[in-house]
């Protein structure tokens, strides 16, 4: 019985980096989910406006263009508009959500909000990541298309 | 209050794409400088074409405030990159006063966009007063 091994309790450091939200730190993650919140509602409030533009903005008016079916027109104004306010409102409210995780783990001292809040910038930046990229294929089609054209052309 | 692994996996993707980003923004901004330096003239010409008022402005003033909104555009992405940096380097190596450093630098960052969409949201507000008093 005395040569019986205790088991030692697992250590609950194991689980963790070395490094710590130290008050400092977590006053600099604070601040930067404060102002991404500054961020975010700022966005909210342009994408609103950008749709009262689309929706009721009047449209130029041009001589000599009288058989021109501006409704038509409108109509692809205003789905613009509504693809930028659906694409930005789901980039935008990761990172709303990213602040007020991060603040509200910040404030509590509470590792899975701010996990949670981190995540969310984590898909903020991946979602602006991935439409980058789909950016840029389509301006380098677009590039070796005109090139192509331009070769036909001569 | 810890780092804990997951946390820690977290943050590891995040700055990877942080980085991904900050590296197309630095060579966006470069060819944008490029263009600048090559066709500085012909852009002059086009922006007094398109905004009317600025005949009068001095071409050198008019260069003047490109760069520096691109310059603060560059303070932006810089940022970007220096938190994307640190922050990977602070987690590789369980370095405590990188990710301060990272995270001062992400608080940057976000001061920066903060003002900027601030900025961003006054011209929304301009345009939609123009649109009420037309």
């Amino acid at each position: 019985m005395e040569n019986e091994q205790i088991p030692q309790p697992p250590n609950q450091l194991d689980n963790f980096f070395n490094i710590t939200f130290d008050t400092v730190t977590r006053d600099q993650i604070r601040q930067a989910a404060v102002w991404a919140k500054v961020c975010a509602l700022c966005a909210f409030v342009g994408y609103g406006i950008t749709l009262v533009l689309a929706f009721f903005q009047r449209l130029p008016t041009m001589a000599g263009a009288e058989g021109v079916d501006f409704s038509s027109f409108r109509t692809r104004i205003v789905l613009v508009a509504l693809l930028t306010v659906i694409v930005g409102g789901l980039i935008n409210y990761s990172l709303y959500r990213f602040a007020t995780s991060t603040i509200k783990g910040m404030d509590a001292l509470d590792n899975v909000n701010t996990n949670e809040g981190f995540n969310n910038l984590r898909r903020y930046f991946k979602i602006y990541g991935i439409l980058l990229i789909i950016v840029l294929s389509f301006s380098v089609l677009a590039f070796l298309a005109a090139l192509l054209g331009m070769g036909l052309g001569q | 209050m810890h780092v804990d692994y997951d946390g820690g996996n977290i943050l590891h993707e995040t700055v990877r794409w942080s980085r991904f980003l900050s590296i197309v923004g630095i060579i966006g901004l470069a060819i944008c400088l490029l263009l600048l330096a090559l066709a500085a003239t012909a852009l002059v010409g086009l922006f007094s074409s398109v905004l009317p008022g600025i005949e009068g402005l001095d071409g050198a003033l008019l260069f003047a405030a490109i760069l520096a909104i691109l310059a603060i555009f560059g303070f932006v992405v810089f940022m970007l990159y220096r938190f994307s940096t640190l922050t990977r380097r602070a987690i590789d190596q369980q370095d405590q006063a990188l990710f301060s450093e990272g995270m001062k630098c992400l608080k940057l960052y976000f001061i920066v966009s903060g003002i900027l969409a601030i900025v961003g949201l006054l011209g929304n507000l301009y345009s939609l007063t123009k649109l009420f008093n037309s």
